[in-house]
């Protein structure tokens, strides 16, 4: 059975590819639906949900229509989760098997480094780090992967650990390959699959700090963002809940989907490498 | 001359807090274009003896001249350009091949890495390597786990002999094939051999296929030499104890050597 047809088969993972499809096509057509600046006032304050068909979720505080930031934050959410998800298993995966491999002095050094960073909670060091730096979407990336790049990082060494005393790497050797060449075009390839089986988690965690950071008020002041949306929306709580609530939903579905499809990929792939 | 020449190399693992020498003072040497069969049984340390020679671990006591020259004194990128001239042959061809390699990409690589043929004319350079050997040139699109053990063996020579060494060590290279690939693999050995004038240090626990192939052989007992000669007067007569245990253990063996009386 092809992985494919496996996937397809188990229900929670189409769940999550529906999700994660949707909240790509959300992204996607942002702006071709929404041209324009999202921030912008598009009609009265505080108009509910279902009221007037042109602004179909109703309209914020300040009259933005809700249906509209929706759509631009998707994209904002999906950005920054896959962003700071690609940064922390690149670098994890890099520093993991360059300390597997060299072993020794490096592997002693790098993997106090990956202590340090473990040992403080990687939401603090987010906020520390975007409150030093300063709000921009691009630092919000790097704060987001500067937490979360520990993981891939003793994963990626625990694996190289292995392969490196397999033949093929010796026969690299004996052939005279440069040591970086065999830590990176040998056996960096081969100690992936744990560490990309990681990712889905990690994107879902990735975008749910995001959200936590703009609740915060860190997020990219230039940007929609669901929890930014959130937290503009408690203020009026009482009187307007679905504004706090709508883009609550969005975000729980949206990491929902990264979760199930993520895991149905891994789960399928790595049935597939067991039964080879 | 000879070309490599093992001294007194020691080689000591911990175990337990224990220093347990795996490799006990063993010195040898192989001519150039000569045969030399290492032997014994299991746990003995021709394997380390193999790692040691091609500098994968390191002696604690010794010397190994390669080519007139103090092999242990290089390092770096000197190393590894001496290293053309010292292949392998690892036992299991499966394991000795980065998973996700296609054979082209396997031959290529010590073609690339020693500047022996440019881009453009090494595809024809890796065809020219795999008829060597005696494959068609058109395996070279498969990956390594496309094809059979016999042909991954022979790959793996090919390999061995892309950068034109004077020594290959083959540790147990043709124990894991079948006995009728086996043979062909010998006879590819030992045509190339003769052509190219190249020496083996050859590694095996088959002592009829070392009495067929090897000129002399040296016969281990828990990292130590035990005896060393000529191949076929080593194996008819052996005059240690191991060496007459080995030969016990070979009835087979017994036959061949009545039926052909040297
Ligand atoms: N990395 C290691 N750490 C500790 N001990 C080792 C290590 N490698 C080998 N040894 C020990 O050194 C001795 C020699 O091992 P070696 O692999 O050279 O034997 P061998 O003659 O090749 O055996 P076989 O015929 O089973 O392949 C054994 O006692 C083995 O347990
Ligand atoms: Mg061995």
């Amino acid at each position: 059975m092809s992985p494919l047809r496996r996937f397809l088969r188990a229900p929670e993972a189409v769940a999550g590819a529906i999700l994660l499809a949707a909240l790509i096509a959300m992204a996607l057509s942002a702006s071709l639906l929404f041209p324009g600046d999202p921030q912008a006032i598009a009609g009265p304050a505080l108009l509910p949900p279902f009221q007037d068909w042109s602004l179909p979720l109703g309209t914020d505080r300040l009259g933005r229509n809700v249906l509209a930031e929706l759509f631009h934050g998707a994209r904002t959410s999906l950005a920054v989760g896959l962003a700071a998800a690609a940064a922390a298993l690149v670098v994890g995966a890099v520093i993991g098997t360059l300390a597997g491999f060299a072993g020794g002095l490096v592997d002693e050094v790098l993997m106090r480094i990956t202590d340090a960073f473990q040992t403080v909670p990687s939401f603090l060091l987010a906020l520390a780090f975007v409150s030093v730096v300063g709000p921009s979407l691009g630092v919000v990336v790097i704060a987001i992967a500067l937490g979360t790049w520990t993981g891939p990082s003793r994963v990626a060494r625990a694996e190289v650990l292995s392969i490196r005393e397999r033949d093929y790497v010796a026969g690299a050797r004996v052939i005279g390959m440069h040591p970086m060449a065999i830590a990176f075009r040998e056996v960096l390839p081969n100690a992936l699959p744990p560490v990309l089986a990681m990712s889905s988690v990690i994107v879902a965690a990735a975008i749910l700090t995001e959200a936590a950071l703009s609740f915060l008020g860190l997020g990219d002041p230039n940007r929609v963002t669901w929890g930014g949306m959130i937290s503009e929306g408690r203020t009026v709580l009482r009187t307007a809940p679905f504004l706090s609530i709508v883009p609550g939903i969005a975000l729980v579905l949206t990491v929902l989907g990264v979760y199930l499809a993520g895991e149905g990929i891994v789960e399928t792939t790595a049935v597939r490498r067991g039964l080879s | 001359m000879s070309l490599l020449t093992v001294s007194n190399l020691t080689k000591r693992y911990r175990r337990d807090k224990k220093a347990i020498a795996a490799i006990d003072d063993v010195s040898f040497h192989i001519d150039p274009g000569e045969t030399l069969a290492l032997a014994g049984p299991s746990g003995s340390g021709k394997s380390t003896i193999a790692r040691l020679v091609l500098r994968l671990i390191e002696p604690d006591a010794g010397r190994i001249d390669f080519e007139g020259n103090d092999f242990l004194a290089l390092s770096g990128a000197a190393l590894r350009a001496r290293r053309a001239r010292l292949q392998m042959v690892f036992q299991d061809p499966l394991a000795a091949f980065n998973p996700r390699a296609t054979v082209a990409r396997v031959l290529d690589d010590p073609l690339r890495i020693h500047g022996i043929a440019s881009r453009s004319e090494r595809p024809r350079r890796v065809a020219e390597l795999l008829e060597r050997v005696g494959l068609t040139a058109d395996l070279a699109t498969r990956a390594i786990h496309e094809i059979s053990g016999g042909q991954r063996q022979r790959v793996a020579i090919a390999r061995a002999i892309a950068t034109k060494p004077s020594l290959i060590v083959l540790d147990e290279a043709v124990s894991a094939l079948d006995v009728s690939v086996r043979g062909q693999i010998l006879d590819l050995l030992l045509d190339l051999q003769r052509q190219e004038r190249i020496a083996y240090l050859f590694i095996s626990h088959d002592l009829g296929v070392i009495r067929a192939i090897a000129h002399r052989v040296v016969l281990l007992d828990a990292g130590q030499v035990a005896e060393s000669g000529d191949a076929r007067t080593v194996i008819d007569a052996p005059q240690s104890a191991i060496g007459k245990a080995l030969v016990a253990a070979v009835p087979r063996l017994n036959r061949i050597i009545r039926q052909d009386p040297t």
